[in-house]
């Protein structure tokens, strides 16, 4: 009996490390920040009062927390897509039959935005949409503009250009996870193809994609989870300016637990990023069942 | 016998110092100033210090600049704070409302303290609640800093001295290349945000403004309109510098540096990175250009106590010890900046650069002004200043609308 009991706990036993340190990084802070959610205001009042779900009603009538929702929206959808078009594209021309020193090298080149971290990646494009920066160098040599823009200052660019800045430091992801899928495409459907007359498009169209379609939904729903959160990226490269032209959902927690100081409402949007996020961490599971 | 003998001895030893172990207090300092291009001197001064107080030890924990306000507060919450604090000045109000400072009233009244209370500077001694709050470990004022080399190109022999000059040769200096701007305005918001006090309100305080009224917002009052006014009046004619609202102050600073911008308002203690990082750059620092006012603002490196720690008389004895002429003056001449004790003065001026002896010169008659203290959500106050001047400068309202929303939006945080 005791026997039987050691050689069946032994495996929970090994468990037991990985499930202390979860319990203690994951669950903890994650239980404190629903409490705080629920109290008047948390950290600032030594004594905080219990206002049960009134933090959520505030935030539901909140015009700031519904804009950078709908910022949210649009950064992440707009990066995604740019991560999967720019990531696809690239995948597609590393993956052509050219020199294999050459396609080591462009390979290793394009990846590397993914290496940078986001204050690098921040201060590179700050410098390079300066007024007085490269892009806008270029594009009034190219006679394309006569004043320079303020790219990162104008409410009207701030938005594309933060998308521009997430989509360089996104697809190489995309592009690696693409890369790999394409590999595991039977060469045969392709010399099929190639028989019926299909040209580079109808390929696409009809062999790569239907195959991929299974990898493209995974790693975009894995893109989306993470772009859905990101907060490095827009706080270093717009603060969620000018004014709040790119103030999303994860900066406006920060700018509310630390610049406002009002860290139960901020803990209320950290819950309302943690259920969107879950729902799609739900989906990305079921779809990874799916696939296994 | 010997190893029994040997137990023993140790047991004695063990005794005979166990007093000594309990009177030994550990303080944790926090601070960013040894961050600030300071080459290993805090590391110094604290080993000068625990050689002189052998029953103290300080752990010094060094932060940038922009992480300190943050981790003060997280790590009060969870009770892990410092036991000294570095501060700013603007940190005060919203600092001792969550009951992160202890007051200092009693300490500074203590009869065998290194130091004259009356020879602090001033500022971050004015007691809110009515209490003090924190010292100065230092002081600098905010100066304008001049590249004389495009003030000449432009056609003219001095810096500014009055807004109508400043307004003068910031637009002849934009006017003399592409890629030259005559003033840098930092209105980004990125984190800090914080341009608004870096540039506006030492040209405001400059023409006899104020923001606060006492701890109350007062912002839509007409010398602010005017100050405003002035900016965009500027800002229309091309004398700031493109960009201004994605511009930070590094970017300025760096602009500056780099010999792209005529002027720059920011405090004194840049000169020191301007001088060293291009010696090449005809530079000189004046007085933030006046329309007959001599206030300046002034900002400097504060010390406090933890209302949580543990060890506030070991806290006070080391603060004791930085306030003292000696150390004072070495802690002052280490960040080229003026001393937060004011008998230190004269052990600074043996030593000092032409830029410090400037801003000593500079402030030996002016009026020091710092109101953020008051603000009850400084880093939230700023942060507002500084979308409504964004919004200001790009026509989407006017002067009179800007300030009349920031003091709408400022009631508002102060609930």
């Amino acid at each position: 009996m005791l026997r039987q009991m050691t050689t069946r706990g032994t495996p929970y036993l090994f468990l037991l490390p990985g499930l202390v340190i979860l319990g203690a990084l994951l669950s903890v802070p994650l239980y404190k920040v629903v409490e705080y959610s629920l109290y008047d205001n948390v950290i600032v009042e030594r004594n905080p009062t219990f206002v049960g779900l009134a933090n959520y009603t505030n935030l539901m009538t909140d015009p700031g927390y519904w804009s950078a929702g709908f910022n949210t929206v649009v950064f992440t959808v707009g990066s995604v897509l740019g991560h999967m078009v720019v990531g696809i594209g690239l995948a597609l021309l590393v993956n052509a039959d050219i020199a294999p020193r050459a396609r080591t090298f462009f390979r290793s080149m394009l990846i590397l935005p993914w290496i940078f971290t986001a204050v690098v990646v921040a201060l590179n494009w700050q410098l390079l949409l300066n007024p007085f920066g490269l892009i806008n160098y270029m594009l009034q040599w190219m006679g394309l503009t006569s004043e320079p823009l303020d790219w990162l200052g104008d409410p009207d660019l701030a938005m594309w250009s933060l998308l521009l800045i997430s989509t360089w430091r996104g697809y190489p992801f995309i592009m690696v996870s693409f890369l790999s899928g394409l590999q595991t495409v039977p060469r045969e459907l392709y010399e099929a193809a190639e028989i019926d007359g299909a040209g580079f498009w109808h390929k696409f169209w009809h062999v790569t994609l239907p195959q991929l379609k299974p990898v493209i939904f995974g790693v975009a729903l894995l893109d989306l989870i993470w772009t859905f959160q990101l907060f490095p990226l827009v706080w270093l490269s717009t603060g969620g300016g000018p004014g709040r032209a790119t103030e999303v959902l994860s900066t406006l927690t920060f700018r509310l637990a630390f610049v406002d100081f009002q860290f139960s409402q901020a803990a209320t949007v950290a819950v309302s990023i943690l259920i969107i996020s879950a729902a799609f961490t739900l989906l990305y599971l079921r779809n990874e069942a799916r696939r296994l | 016998m010997i190893k029994t003998r040997f137990t023993a001895l140790a047991l004695a030893a063990a005794t005979a110092l166990t007093p000594l172990a309990a009177q030994a207090a550990e303080i944790e300092w926090l601070q960013w100033f040894a961050a600030e291009n300071t080459d290993g001197f805090y590391d110094e001064l604290v080993a000068d210090f625990e050689a002189k107080h052998p029953d103290i030890t300080v752990k010094l924990v060094t932060q940038p600049f922009g992480k300190v306000r943050e981790s003060i507060v997280t790590d009060n919450a969870i009770g892990v704070g410092s036991d000294v604090l570095g501060l700013n000045m603007p940190w005060t109000k919203e600092f001792l409302d969550i009951g992160i400072l202890e007051p200092l009233d009693e300490y500074l009244a203590r009869d065998d303290n290194s130091f004259a209370t009356s020879d602090l500077v001033e500022a971050p001694l004015g007691k809110i609640d009515g209490h003090t709050w924190m010292v100065p470990l230092n002081a600098f004022p905010f100066v304008m800093h001049v590249n004389m080399g495009l003030v000449r190109q432009a056609g003219f022999d001095a810096p500014p001295a009055t807004w109508e000059e400043l307004a003068e040769q910031a637009g002849a200096i934009s006017a003399l290349e592409d890629g030259i701007s005559g003033i840098g305005m930092p209105f980004s918001s990125q984190p800090p945000s914080n341009g608004p006090i870096l540039t506006f309100l030492p040209l405001l305080y400059a023409h006899g403004g104020r923001i606060m009224a006492d701890t109350t917002p007062n912002f839509d009052n007409p010398e602010v309109v005017a100050t405003l006014q002035f900016l965009k009046d500027m800002n229309d004619a091309g004398a700031i510098a493109p960009g201004a609202a994605s511009r930070t102050g590094g970017v300025d600073l760096e602009e500056f540096i780099a010999g792209r911008t005529g002027f720059m308002i920011s405090p004194g203690v840049h000169s020191s990175s301007i001088t060293s990082r291009n010696p090449e750059l005809e530079y000189t620092l004046v007085r933030v250009p006046t329309n007959g006012e001599t206030a300046y603002r002034v900002h400097g490196w504060e010390i406090g106590i933890a209302a949580d720690s543990p060890n506030k008389d070991a806290a006070w004895t080391f603060v004791n010890y930085l306030l003292s002429p000696e150390v004072n003056a070495r802690a002052a001449q280490a960040a080229n900046a003026l001393p937060g004790n004011l008998a230190a003065l004269d052990a600074v001026r043996e030593g000092a650069d032409e830029t410090l002896l400037k801003q000593m010169e500079i402030l030996s008659g002016d009026s020091p002004v710092e109101e953020m203290r008051q603000s009850p959500k400084a880093a939230a106050s700023w942060s507002v200043m500084t979308e409504e001047i964004q919004a200001m400068l790009r026509g989407d309202q006017s002067p009179e609308e800007a300030a009349a929303a920031v003091q709408a939006r400022w009631l508002d945080l102060a609930g």
